[in-house]
């Protein structure tokens, strides 16, 4: 049992409003979609602040902050993937000199703010590292990444031992090593029936790359400070940003919930 | 080393978190109950609701409403610090407000239609009848999701509450030493380790309850 449990990143999808023709999926879009008109009338924005979100040049800048949002997530949860590999099998292990130092790591990184680990492989990084991406992207990559492996390899860790354990036994019983029956038995299976909540993981760090804005990388979020400190439209400019911070999310979960549906058809 | 800077941020960590998790009890209540409401419209915005605050950045939320509160209708001038419990609260009720109708839907049916054929009207069935059963039961998970909470506490930093994160980073700008945020970790961890211990002893034991029921 893990001892920090997230916020539960993986929503499966509600039940539809009863008495409504339509997909939980419409009816989230028509929800979001109120609060989105009403948000202009409360806050009382105005419409000639808008103005600079019809000039190409505006959209270029934040369409590369998206970009750049999508490449940070998907490298972090790439190089990820075999950091949390290793990691589930070394909480599974059965020496203590693996087990122990694979539970400390994940559950420390797990119970302290993700912020944190940011600013601090950011001010501990040698300040004449060279890279073409940036100090602050680096940074922020790294940190993402080693943060999304201790929660995946949690995930992976659950995945593993909810497969049969006859999976493992037959395997060995054919003459497999330990490892090559982890290798080709187990572990595709595992990595199978957690794809969803895999999956899930991303929008969260899609999410999260917007604290890259703390260490003064020019992501999406910055972009819009950026935007509304030269126009001085602040309430538009984020609501753009959320906006779009929106719409990336919210297709990346609806593709999640498709593998759901689909992926998870386990033989057993 | 001078830890009297850290120990004050802790407490304002402290501080926030206790706030933004009775407030967004409340509001995630109010929004879950409103998911399941027979009324189409007041569940169609809260599973708005719902879905728009998990799926924007919680640091977008805490700059809008820094920029927004003062120039809407209400023009309230909130500080820093109830800024920060203000849009922590504003969305982790998204989160709590899923838990509560995923806690209301796994209910029996027959709970609501028993307690209306008694005479209850809808909104006093769910306050006496539905809400007291489902509390009990969705402690374990809104327990993490007030743990998920209290780390994004230090998202407050970035708005300049002197909350824990914030402190660190003060002490390491004039000592130029990076190890010290080990140390605030080691208060968060002081936080979450135990809170995230008691959460799963609460699991444990409701399971056990139920598989002996």
């Amino acid at each position: 049992m893990s001892i920090v449990v997230e916020g539960a990143p993986l929503r499966s999808a509600p039940p539809p409003v009863r008495g409504l023709r339509l997909s939980s999926r419409q009816q989230s879009l028509i929800g979001v979609a109120t609060i989105l008109i009403l948000m202009p009338l409360v806050f009382r924005m105005d419409r000639d602040k808008f103005a600079p979100f019809t000039e190409l040049a505006i959209w270029r800048f934040l369409g590369e902050g998206v970009v750049l949002v999508l490449l940070v997530s998907t490298a972090a949860i790439l190089m990820s993937l075999p950091l949390a590999v290793g990691l589930a099998l070394g909480r599974l292990s059965t020496r203590a000199a693996i087990r122990l130092p694979s539970i400390g790591f994940i559950e420390a990184i797990r119970a302290i703010p993700l912020l944190l680990l940011i600013f601090y492989v950011f001010l501990s990084m040698p300040r004449d590292v060279q890279t073409f991406i940036g100090r602050e992207t680096l940074a922020l990559t790294l940190a993402l990444m080693v943060y999304t492996a201790a929660i995946n390899a949690e995930t992976l860790r659950a995945g593993i031992l909810a497969l049969d354990r006859g999976q493992m036994e037959a395997a060995r019983s054919l003459g497999l090593t330990h490892w090559a029956a982890l290798r080709y038995v187990v572990l595709p299976q595992a990595l199978r029936n957690t794809l969803p909540p895999l999956l899930a993981q991303f929008t969260t760090l899609v999410k999260d790359t917007s604290l890259g804005l703390a260490i003064s990388m020019v992501e999406l979020l910055q972009r819009g400070v950026i935007i509304y400190q030269g126009f001085r439209n602040p309430m538009e400019s984020l609501y753009v940003v959320g906006l779009l911070y929106f719409a990336v999310n919210f297709i990346l979960e609806q593709a999640s919930l498709a593998t759901q549906r689909g992926g998870s058809a386990r033989p057993q | 080393m001078d830890l009297t800077l850290l120990w004050q941020g802790l407490l304002v960590t402290l501080q926030l978190s206790l706030l933004s998790i009775v407030l967004s009890l409340v509001i995630g209540t109010v929004i879950g109950v409103m998911r399941v409401a027979p009324l189409a419209p007041v569940a169609v915005f809260a599973e708005g609701y719902i879905t728009f605050f998990r799926n924007i950045p919680l640091l977008i939320v805490l700059f809008f409403i820094l920029n927004g509160l003062p120039a809407s209708p209400i023009g309230l001038r909130l500080s820093f610090f109830e800024t920060a419990v203000a849009g922590l609260s504003v969305y982790t009720a998204a989160y709590v407000a899923e838990v509560v109708r995923a806690g209301l839907q796994s209910l029996s049916r027959g709970q609501l239609e028993a307690a209306r054929s008694l005479g209850m009207s809808w909104v006093t069935a769910m306050r006496f009848v539905l809400l007291p059963q489902t509390f009990a039961a969705i402690i374990p998970p809104l327990g993490s999701v007030f743990i998920a909470l209290t780390k994004n506490t230090s998202l407050a930093s970035a708005i300049a509450v002197p909350e824990l994160l914030y402190q660190s980073r003060v002490v390491e700008a004039r000592t130029f030493n990076p190890n010290i945020l080990l140390i605030a970790g080691a208060m968060y961890l002081a936080i979450t380790i135990p809170a995230g211990a008691a959460v799963n002893l609460l699991e444990s034991r409701m399971s056990l309850a139920r598989t002996r029921r």
